[in-house]
């Protein structure tokens, strides 16, 4: 009886997905279109604002501190609205995407100056000591030295980053842009195959989130430091 | 101070912040019960427990909270008319299934860190399972505990924000709803309101920041 019932609502999962495939298809490119500029914007901000506050670089790194508390210490949805609702009041306009992937990309690249600023600074001294004695200057030092271990350092924090601002691309909705949320949720309002509809968009994050932590897990194992460099 | 601010700051603040403040004490109080319940048993070598536990970890970290409350908000009601739940409601459990997922994942490393010897007196002194986690295991593992609970505080008031799409009430939905009152009357606030918010959220999210911070370094 039960797998019956199973079968039956497998069967009209499948007709949902067959009906309304092509819009949620659209819906998940636009989620993973988002993800990929805001991850890579996510990981050139961190890179490059994390290594001048762990150099202590004068200006820019108490400018990246500020940017980081009030990132980490604002909700994002606010910061969403701020860019959407407030700045036209300035005469500033950004359509639907520009907010998409810029918001994410600010608030995920405050994160990773924090993840990377901490990976960096974890180097020991001494390394960098090694590498001035080899003969290398500042800026080679870090790109032969710190970077290469501090990165792997910040890779596990980074990756969790990565990760929420996949997730986040789903707030999305609160602007009209056309993600996978709010796909999912035209799509409801339309059929009113509410069971389907919320079963199909949960499944889809969950095979998203759920790859992505293990091709990472991989890429940590892969990259992960030989024991006696930590 | 302008005309307009006195009416909005008395809804934002009687109101909005309010129910920010009480969804965000539930959440916590609902997340540290659960999370701490469940990650605990997570040790316990039982593997469909375990795997049940893990199950439900991984479902409700790995979705969107704004999708997760959908789901509660939308779906559970087209289940059956007993799960309906008002706004503020469906967001509190929304926010309970993440924040009690990351509470038990938290919990399995800070119980597990405790030393054997400790479970291995406990047991010599009479203690049971339950007991020995009770009495000895949890009160050292809670110690381990404080610095990411009080990050996930930090975590859950910004997330209370979600509960807007849902029409729940709290700061981001009754500063909203403000601003398209004083647009109907024709006049432009947006940035002025919102800004107020971002600085309310900051004044009551940076202290606690810097304290799981301070109580990190002071725990290493």
């Amino acid at each position: 009886m039960t797998w019956l019932l199973a079968l039956g609502f497998l069967e009209s999962i499948w007709d949902f997905v067959q009906e309304n495939g092509a819009e949620l298809a659209e819906g998940l490119k636009n989620t993973l279109k988002v993800s990929a500029i805001a991850m890579a914007g996510a990981f050139v901000v961190g890179l490059v604002l994390g290594a001048a506050r762990a150099h202590r670089v004068p200006v820019i790194s108490q400018l990246a501190a500020v940017y980081v508390e009030v990132i980490r210490n604002t909700p994002i949805l606010v910061q969403i609205f701020m860019l959407y609702y407030a700045l036209p009041q300035f005469g500033i306009r950004l359509d639907a995407f520009t907010v998409a992937w810029l918001s994410v990309t600010i608030w995920g690249g405050a994160f990773n100056t924090e993840n990377f600023r901490a990976g960096f600074e974890a180097v020991p001294v001494r390394y960098r000591e090694a590498g001035a004695a080899l003969g290398f200057r500042g800026v080679s030092t870090f790109l032969n030295v710190t970077l290469p271990i501090g990165g792997r350092i910040a890779l596990p924090s980074s990756i969790n980053t990565y990760i929420s601002v996949v997730k986040n691309t789903s707030l999305m909705y609160v602007i009209a842009y056309p993600e996978l949320t709010t796909v999912a949720l035209q799509i409801n309002a339309l059929t009113l195959e509410t069971t389907e509809t919320f079963t199909v968009l949960a499944v889809t994050y969950l095979v998203i989130v759920w790859s992505l932590s293990a091709v990472i897990r991989l890429l940590e194992s892969h990259l992960a430091l030989p024991e006696e460099a930590k | 101070m302008p005309e307009w601010t006195e009416p909005v700051a008395r809804y934002v603040i009687e109101q909005g912040l309010v129910n920010t403040l009480k969804l965000s004490a539930i959440a916590l109080v609902g997340s540290a019960l659960i999370g701490i319940t469940f990650g605990t048993l997570l040790t316990i070598r039982f593997l469909p427990m375990r795997a049940v536990i893990r199950l439900y970890i991984e479902v409700w970290r790995g979705l969107p909270i704004l999708v997760t409350i959908f789901i509660i908000f939308f779906a559970l009601p087209a289940i059956s008319a007993s799960f309906r739940f008002d706004a503020l409601t469906a967001g509190a459990i929304g926010l309970i299934l993440w924040g009690s997922a990351q509470v038990a994942e938290a919990t399995r490393g800070a119980v597990g860190s405790i030393p054997r010897e400790q479970h291995e007196a406990a047991s010599a002194l009479g203690f049971g399972w339950v007991g020995r986690h009770a009495f000895v295991i949890l009160p050292q593992a809670l110690r381990r505990l404080l610095p990411p609970m009080v990050g996930l505080l930090v975590n859950i008031i910004q997330n209370t924000t979600i509960v807007q799409v849902i029409g729940a009430p709290e700061l981001l939905e009754t500063a909203e709803r403000q601003v398209e009152r004083l647009t109907f009357e024709g006049e432009e606030h947006a940035i002025e309101i919102y800004g107020a918010i971002m600085v309310i959220f900051f004044v009551i999210s940076f202290p606690l920041t810097r304290l799981a911070a301070y109580l990190e370094k002071r725990l290493t």
